[in-house]
């Protein structure tokens, strides 16, 4: 299981690294082809905005995994323990709701809202629509060998909202489950700089 | 009502512990779920459109480009030519180290990651020969707050993308302000220092002047792409900071060599003519330049930068719909007539705001903050005939400043990390230092032209859209 583990937190930091990579060498060559050769590929900006949507949607189900979302801790560490650890669970579960009723919410209906669609029924349409996207192509190669349409068809990028959503669901419900353990304190992070300041504790100590 | 309701619900979610993020954006669906007719599709994919606002997205790059830059020996090279130019007067090293501060602020653009890289060298220096460590902590302390507000700042640029107003002359709405606060620290150390007679370093002579400076400006000359790049119009803020990034990856990898496959070879060995140097180097460059993409450290770099990124741009998206839910709501331009109708003009108005920022910068991830604050006040301001680059700046200072006070300042949290003091000390040490930073603030406030002068009579003013 801890290899298993391993494997996926590899996986997850490697896509969220290529990501970033690809969106900043993107725009660069564009710089570069712009000035020095005159060029430009029209899809550019079109895709840089598209992995950027990726890395914070993607993202966003990691940083609840390694605790990086900030919060403010300060009022409920006040209460004593079992309480803390109450309080812990609402936060996690909050994350939970937020997901789940992004991605499905016409069961709101029960408790008097208008609610109806959300991510999954948005992305259903659009696949069925199958509208491409405005600048981005296929590359003609493609266009001939698979027939398909000349324009990126929406849903491939939108893919990213339902996955990225239930992803986040999943790791907020795992976080509940953590806390109940007692495997893990809370889903927040009190500040920015936690990691930095960790690695460089108590340096300059007498 | 439907305001109340709202409001109560971020900060009641915010105090008991919710991811701010979550906060900001399980009010907003709430409220639009029972409130609005709106359907969530249209809000979910607000989460993905956020991120392509083209001004947003800069701060992945700019978060990049700090990352790398961030790496090791930097801030050394940087503490070496400040000591070399400032070291010899009275109080030098602590002269010295805000002048660091000031330009690893401009590299890096993050006050925890000033403080840190900064302070972790400057602090045990001032400490060997003779400062007290409450002194060199308070220094270090309010000097890091300074990486918000020197450009480019990754605030300004949340700002610009709330309002609208152009990020390159945000960026140089900052200079000033930036180099005046820096100025006053110094002045205050200067006068402390020749009260009580603190030491000061023999002057080290222009030779190392030149030698540090040489050493150091291969990390500088990003500052000078990015505003340069910017003025002269060669490229818009978002490609600048892709630049930067790329730039800053070169000259950490294959200049600096803190990190990636050249770790620990010289640039220039022992008697090695230059001619040599210059070929070995070419030479290992090349070599070394596929490696140096995929070596590992390249990609704890990327990956920190990333978590960094999704980190404040979930709170953005978040803060974002926040917004969209305000102002579809039509909360700004009730707030607006009320406080008009109340008869507030600029010079009170001001004095609200920064009340309103100082203590919402307690509690909130400044971007956040300026994010679901911008969209109220700004109106107001232009209203009450405030300048929008001048309010920015305001708002940045204001930030700056909230990093440095009890209960939650930032700073304080990361100076008592890594010194090992406790809270309360640190608090003690900065005090005297943020007292100077209000006035600062006061001045910033009812001084426009001190942040207007420069981005308007470099690049005209700006002429803004009501909406």
């Amino acid at each position: 299981m801890k290899r298993v583990d391993d494997w996926v937190t590899r996986f997850e930091e490697s896509v969220l690294a290529f990501l970033l990579a690809a969106m900043t060498l993107v725009s660069f060559t564009q710089v570069v082809a712009r000035y020095g050769f005159n060029a430009g590929w029209g899809g550019a900006l079109e895709f840089t905005r598209i992995l950027f949507a990726w890395l914070i949607l993607f993202g966003m189900s990691y940083g609840i995994k390694i605790g990086a979302h900030l919060g403010v801790d300060a009022i409920i560490r006040l209460f004593p323990r079992p309480i803390f650890r109450a309080f812990a669970v609402f936060g996690a579960l909050c994350a939970v709701a937020y997901a789940v009723i992004l991605l499905y919410s016409d069961w709101l209906q029960v408790f008097g809202a208008h609610a109806r669609g959300g991510a999954i029924d948005y992305w259903m349409k659009m696949y069925k629509v199958g509208i491409g996207l405005d600048d981005l192509r296929y590359p003609d190669l493609i266009q001939e060998t698979f027939g398909t349409k000349e324009r990126v068809q929406r849903w491939i990028a939108y893919l990213i909202l339902p996955v990225g959503l239930g992803l986040l669901a999943f790791r907020s419900a795992q976080a509940v489950w953590q806390i109940i353990t007692g495997e893990r304190e809370m889903v927040i992070a009190a500040h920015e700089a936690e990691d930095l300041v960790a690695e460089n504790k108590d340096v300059l100590k007498d | 009502m439907e305001a109340a309701v709202l409001f109560i619900m971020v900060l009641g979610l915010l105090f008991l512990g919710v991811p701010i993020a979550i906060s900001l954006g399980l009010s907003s669906v709430i409220a639009i779920a029972f409130f609005s007719s709106d359907s969530i599709s249209s809000v979910a994919l607000q989460l993905f459109t956020a991120s392509q606002n083209y001004t947003l997205l800069a701060i992945p790059f700019f978060i990049l480009a700090s990352a790398f830059m961030s790496t090791g020996g930097v801030a050394r090279r940087i503490i070496r030519f400040a000591i070399a130019c400032v070291g010899h007067v009275r109080g030098g090293l602590a002269i010295a180290a805000v002048f660091s501060c000031m330009l690893f602020a401009a590299l890096s653009g993050s006050s925890p990651a000033t403080v840190v890289a900064i302070g972790t060298i400057a602090i045990a220096g001032m400490r060997q020969v003779g400062y007290t460590k409450e002194f060199a902590a308070g220094v270090i302390a309010n000097a890091g707050t300074l990486g918000i507000l020197i450009p480019p700042s990754i605030v300004m640029v949340v700002y610009a993308a709330a309002t609208d107003v152009s990020v390159g002359r945000m960026f140089l709405a900052g200079v000033i302000p930036g180099l005046v606060a820096g100025l006053m620290l110094m002045i205050a150390i200067y006068v402390n220092a020749r009260m009580r007679k603190m030491p000061k370093q023999p002057f080290a002579g222009m030779g190392e002047i030149l030698s540090s400076a040489g050493e150091a400006a291969f990390g500088l000359l990003l500052i000078v792409i990015i505003l340069g790049g910017i003025y002269a119009g060669v490229f818009t803020p978002t490609e600048a900071a892709a630049v930067a990034a790329v730039y800053a990856f070169l000259i950490a990898t294959f200049i600096y060599r803190d990190m990636g496959p050249l770790k620990g070879i010289p640039i220039r060995k022992e008697g090695e003519s230059i001619g040599s140097a210059v070929a070995r180097n070419l030479w290992l460059i090349l070599v070394y330049f596929l490696p140096g993409c995929f070596h590992s450290d390249t990609k704890k770099v990327l990956t920190d930068a990333a978590k960094t990124t999704i980190m404040l741009m979930f709170i953005i998206v978040n803060a974002l719909l926040f917004a969209h839910v305000l102002t579809s709501e039509r909360i700004p331009q009730a707030i607006t007539d009320w406080m008009i109708g109340v008869g507030f003009n600029w010079f009170t108005f001001l004095i609200a705001v920064n009340i309103l920022l100082l203590i919402g910068g307690q509690f909130m991830e400044p971007s956040g903050l300026l994010l679901i604050v911008a969209p109220v006040v700004f109106p107001i301001g232009l209203e009450l005939g405030v300048d929008p680059i001048h309010l920015g700046i305001i708002m940045v200072v204001n930030m700056e400043i909230g990093m440095i006070t009890p209960p939650i300042g930032l700073n304080l949290f990361v100076t008592s990390g890594i010194t090992g003091m406790s809270l309360f000390r640190v608090v003690q040490a900065a005090a005297p230092f943020v007292a100077i930073l209000l006035v600062f603030l006061v001045l910033v406030t009812y001084m426009p032209v001190l942040s207007t002068w420069l981005p308007y009579s470099l690049m005209g003013p700006e002429i803004v859209t009501r909406p």
